[in-house]
């Protein structure tokens, strides 16, 4: 056992000549990667716990949106089904006020009709009246209608001359209205019965269709007249009866 | 029998002969920076590390932290200095293996080179630790009388850290070129497995003694200094 001690400096700049290589080639290039990795495992951690973050704001925030819309859907159906409601009850009462307004269309057109078949049934009944008067006068009494009129009328003019007289004052001018042109052996015979009755006066005949049939004479301030209103006014009566409505008037209104 | 590599010769540069000591420190020192070289020469941060670069992080680390368990700090130049002690006597260590491979920690001037080296850098670290005076007043604590002791007692480090490792393993080289000569099948075979064990085990004591004793010339991590270390051996 001895020691060279030359070998000794050398083993000794050789160990410290390893130091140095191993410091250059080993310790450093290990030791640099390792923190760069650490640090790149760093950064990575850091970005990963940043987007982590924003992952979890984003979910916050959907999570919100969620419950919004959660919410507001139960406010949106509420006021859909309201306006619905509002909806279904404007048809409603649209459909109502169409149906009141069909119903009050078909009931004045129901009236309308109604009205006119009365008045055409009151006036076929009118004519049907007329015509068998005029036949029972012909047939049994050998008359005709406007022959009884006139002396009737005569016979009721005599009894009222002075209440005539009266009421003409300044007037000498007496009016007789017909409904149809008087045959002229009966116009006649009214002027002739007129003339016996108020002396002094004068008669003029003339027609109104309007008038029922029948004679009305007007003088001054006065008008007498033997018409069939009261008849038709009879005939009326019967055909309410019947119908269970009113007859309109134009008729019977005069007597 | 040769106790010793030094006596041979391998070549001379001029007058000075170089022995298979050198030649085979050289050889391990090739080897240890060729393999740095190679396994660290692509490392950069984007290359997904390798397993040789993972073994070498392993070892680099397993050596950090052992210096950082008994100095309870993390400085680089002790790793330089501790894990190059380590790496290079376990190299030399396990190539006992190989035949014909004399390995330069059997010669007692390697290891009284790396005794040498610890020794000197003690007081190195030390003194860039505490400043001159605080190394110096280590050696006078916890009393004055306590001086030629310390001294003492420094020195004996470099003489038991040389001694231990070069008994070690030229103890194991000679126990198996004598088994070798006597039973040259099966006891030299048992014999290179336990001197396996041996070396690594001295590269380890060898190392972390080194470490010792440079954590014991250093300041504390807390305090500006300490009191001075005896030999745990």
């Amino acid at each position: 056992m001895s020691i060279d001690w030359i070998t000794v400096a050398a083993q000794a700049l050789n160990f410290l000549v390893l130091v140095w290589l191993l410091r250059r080639f080993l310790y450093r290039p290990i030791l640099d990667g390792i923190d760069s990795r650490e640090k790149e495992i760093g950064e990575r951690m850091a970005e990963a716990a940043t987007i982590r973050q924003a992952a979890e704001a984003a979910q916050a925030d959907l999570d919100a949106r969620i419950a919004t819309l959660h919410a507001s859907r139960v406010d949106t159906l509420e006021a859909a089904h309201q306006s619905a409601e509002a909806e279904r009850e404007a048809m409603l009462a649209e459909a109502r006020r169409r149906l009141a307004v069909e119903q009050d269309e078909r009931e004045a057109q129901r009236a309308e009709e109604a009205r006119a078949y009365t008045a055409e049934l009151h006036r076929s009944g009118a004519e049907a009246l007329l015509s068998l008067t005029r036949k029972a006068l012909s047939d049994l009494a050998d008359e005709t209608l406007e022959q009884r009129i006139v002396s009737h009328s005569a016979h009721r003019l005599s009894a009222i001359a002075d209440q005539l007289r009266d009421a003409a004052g300044d007037t000498r001018e007496a009016v007789a209205f017909t409904r149809d042109p008087l045959p002229h052996s009966v116009a006649e015979r009214l002027r002739e019965e007129f003339a016996s009755i108020l002396p002094g006066f004068t008669l003029r005949l003339d027609t109104d269709p309007a008038l029922a049939a029948g004679l009305t004479l007007r003088l001054g301030g006065a008008q007498v007249a033997w018409t069939v209103d009261s008849y038709l006014d009879d005939l009326d009566a019967v055909l309410q009866d019947r119908t269970g409505r009113t007859v309109p008037s134009g008729f019977a209104n005069a007597s | 029998m040769q106790l010793t590599p030094d006596d041979q010769i391998v070549f001379m540069i001029g007058n000075l002969a170089i022995n298979r000591t050198i030649f085979n420190t050289w050889v391990i020192m090739a080897a240890l920076t060729v393999v740095s070289m190679l396994i660290t020469r692509q490392l950069r941060p984007d290359v997904p590390p390798n397993r040789w670069r993972t073994t070498l992080e392993v070892i680099v680390i397993g050596i950090q932290e052992q210096i950082s368990e008994v100095t309870q700090r993390r400085d680089p130049r002790l790793l330089h200095f501790a894990g190059t002690l380590f790496l290079f006597i376990v190299t030399a260590n396990v190539l006992t293996v190989v035949p014909g491979f004399d390995t330069p920690t059997a010669s007692l001037s390697t290891t009284v080179a790396l005794a040498l080296s610890v020794l000197a850098a003690v007081p190195m670290f030390g003194i860039g630790s505490r400043g001159l005076r605080g190394y110096l007043r280590t050696f006078i604590e916890p009393s004055v009388i306590m001086l030629p002791f310390n001294i003492i007692g420094e020195f004996s480090r470099g003489i038991s850290l040389a001694i231990r490792l070069y008994g070690n393993i030229m103890s194991g080289a000679v126990i198996a070129a004598i088994l070798l000569g006597i039973a040259p099948f099966f006891f030299p075979v048992a014999m290179d497995m336990l001197g396996l064990l041996t070396g690594v085990i001295q590269a380890y004591i060898f190392a972390v003694l080194a470490t010792v004793y440079i954590a014991a010339a250093i300041a504390p991590p807390d305090s500006d200094g300490g009191p001075h270390t005896e030999d745990p051996t």
